[in-house]
């Protein structure tokens, strides 16, 4: 590790709680704003955050999301107990979705989200085991104009 | 004296406020602390919103507007009346009667801006039809989420559609209008908006989408209210003057909720009023939630313009006259679409420049030390009670956190963690 200044904390998110959802991507931006990240680099991490946190709600028991802010670097890792991914190269294919009719009638499951995380992520990392779960892991470099 | 910063539409009267909780705690933005017995505002965190001025209760916030006595410096004086100013006097008087009534006292003329908002609904058309992303597109109207938007939603400042509000392009419009046709030098034109609010005053003052405002001031609603409703009562006007054909009723829609979008060609748009939720929808927006909206009204008062803190009729009532006052003039188009487009071609509605992001000072400038403070801030927050009770004159516990760390309060402060030692002291002494 390059540096031990890190800013890191955890955010709980449960499966099926429609309720909540959202919650903690919004906790994540605030801090994200108040340290004085780019405002383009927290909408980035808010997408991220936001489908992810989502894709915890819609599919799995329960996970959690910690975030870790470096002087250079975000990293966020979600880690959930869950049905996990069969297919991950699939999964990450724009439009796939295994969503149930169900949850395609809130709105969700389009089938956008891996996708929107990758797209927005600089560095991504994706592991899963069918019955256990799934982890992602994301970093997004700060130009370390401040660092 | 009373606190005044030019760059702000609100000012605390020293003599009055005897430093109570409640403009703190309503302040969306955490702008105002209480220090020394009388509320303080953090100009830099205040975005002109006037919930404070609406929760005082002892009318220690004060607005900051044009004085009437400022008006008179212009040659040739122009009132331009917000559309919520039809609402406030009743459902029997007619717009004409009050633009008649404000001629009278002392403008040399008066403009309807209604018509006006109808061509900027056709231009936010012609600008969704060009431009297909990003979605949603935010309203540029009230001034307030403006700068919501650039304080707390900086990544959003591209959302927000760059066409100028009904009441700067009708000031442009009219000074070169006037100009031309009476001769007289635009610099001698005074152009006056009566308004609900005092943010337009800072809008007027400090725009953020061009280097001057059109508009040369702007009278509330409240300081004319008193002249205007005894001169409607003196005399009845004759009939055939009360009613106006050339008024809009698409255009006075505007002053509610909905007004915006409700001549759209766009359906799947969104109209939001209310500060709590004017938030709420664009921490959505930012999450990339609502990406399938074309166009978002968003007016931070509640049940928009109406609602404005420096009206004076109940927002209600003055909705049910607005609703009425639209059946009256009904939803016929009184605006030409070819003159609009060539208007809208010639970049006649545009900003001169984008809104800029003006996020909050972070903890620190050095983002190390930015990050060891926000530790420091979530160790503090645990010690805190998190009642929020607002008595060391922060509006809540974490926001004394924030402030301990930028080095603007002390751990002291907390009433609670001091009376807890003191206890503890007590205690001692027993055994």
């Amino acid at each position: 590790m390059r540096s031990k200044t890190v800013f890191q904390q955890e955010f709980k998110i449960k499966g099926g709680d429609f309720l909540n959802a959202g919650e903690s991507s919004c906790k994540i931006r605030n801090i994200l704003k108040e340290i004085g990240i780019d405002a383009d680099i927290v909408r980035r991490l808010a997408i991220i955050a936001y489908e992810a946190e989502m894709n915890v709600v819609l599919y799995a028991r329960h996970g959690a999301m910690y975030l870790f802010v470096y002087p250079d670097k975000i990293l966020l890792k979600i880690k959930d107990m869950g049905q996990g991914i069969e297919n991950i190269d699939l999964a990450m294919r724009p439009g796939y979705s295994t969503a149930t009719e169900e949850i395609r009638e809130m709105g969700f499951g389009a089938g956008m989200g891996l996708p929107n995380i990758k797209k927005n992520a600089d560095v991504f990392k994706i592991t899963s085991k069918v019955g256990k779960g799934t982890a992602l892991e994301i970093i997004i470099n700060l130009n370390g104009k401040n660092g | 004296m009373a606190e005044i910063s030019p760059l702000h539409s609100i000012k605390v009267n020293k003599k009055k406020c005897i430093g109570c909780v409640a403009c703190m705690k309503a302040c969306p933005t955490k702008a105002i602390r209480i220090r020394n017995q009388k509320a303080k505002i953090f100009y830099q965190r205040c975005i002109d919103c006037g919930e404070c001025l609406r929760v005082c209760p002892y009318n220690a916030i004060v607005p900051i507007t044009t004085k009437p006595s400022a008006v008179d410096i212009f040659k040739y004086k122009i009132a331009l009346p917000s559309p919520v100013l039809y609402s406030q006097f009743g459902h029997e008087i007619m717009p004409n009667e009050i633009l008649m009534v404000l001629k009278e006292m002392g403008f040399d003329q008066v403009y309807d801006e209604a018509s006006v908002c109808e061509m900027i609904n056709l231009a936010i058309e012609e600008y969704l039809d060009e431009n297909k992303s990003p979605r949603p597109i935010i309203s540029s109207t009230c001034p307030v989420v403006v700068r919501l938007i650039q304080r707390l939603f900086p990544s959003l400042c591209k959302h927000i559609i760059p066409i100028e509000p009904p009441r700067e392009i009708a000031a442009k419009n009219l000074r070169q209008e006037i100009s031309k046709e009476k001769n007289i030098p635009e610099q001698e034109i005074g152009i006056i908006h009566i308004t609900p609010c005092s943010a337009k005053m800072v809008s007027i003052n400090h725009p953020e989408t061009m280097e001057k405002s059109h508009l040369d001031g702007a009278l509330s609603i409240r300081e004319i209210y008193n002249n205007v409703m005894m001169k409607l009562r003196k005399e009845k006007r004759p009939l055939m003057l009360q009613t106006q054909t050339r008024i809009s009723g698409i255009g006075i829609g505007w002053s509610i909720p909905g007004g915006e979008i409700r001549g759209l060609k766009y359906f799947n748009s969104v109209s939001v009023s209310g500060l709590y939720d004017t938030i709420t929808i664009l921490e959505d927006v930012e999450s990339g939630k609502l990406k399938d909206i074309e166009y978002l009204e968003c007016l931070i008062c509640p049940d928009g313009c109406i609602g404005g803190p420096l009206t004076v009729e109940n927002r209600f009532i003055a909705k049910s006259n607005i609703l009425r006052l639209i059946r009256t003039f009904g939803g016929k188009k009184r605006v030409d679409i070819n003159f609009v487009k060539k208007l809208y071609r010639d970049n006649f509605f545009s900003f001169e420049h984008e809104v800029k992001p003006k996020p909050f000072a972070p903890l620190d400038k050095n983002r190390s030390k930015a990050i060891k403070k926000m530790k420091l801030k979530e160790k503090i927050i645990k010690k805190l009670p998190g009642i929020d009770c607002g008595v060391c004159g922060a509006p809540d516990c974490r926001t004394l956190a924030e402030d301990i760390v930028r080095g603007d309060a002390q751990l002291k402060d907390c009433i609670y963690l001091r009376t807890k030692k003191y206890e503890r002291k007590e205690s001692y002494g027993k055994k």
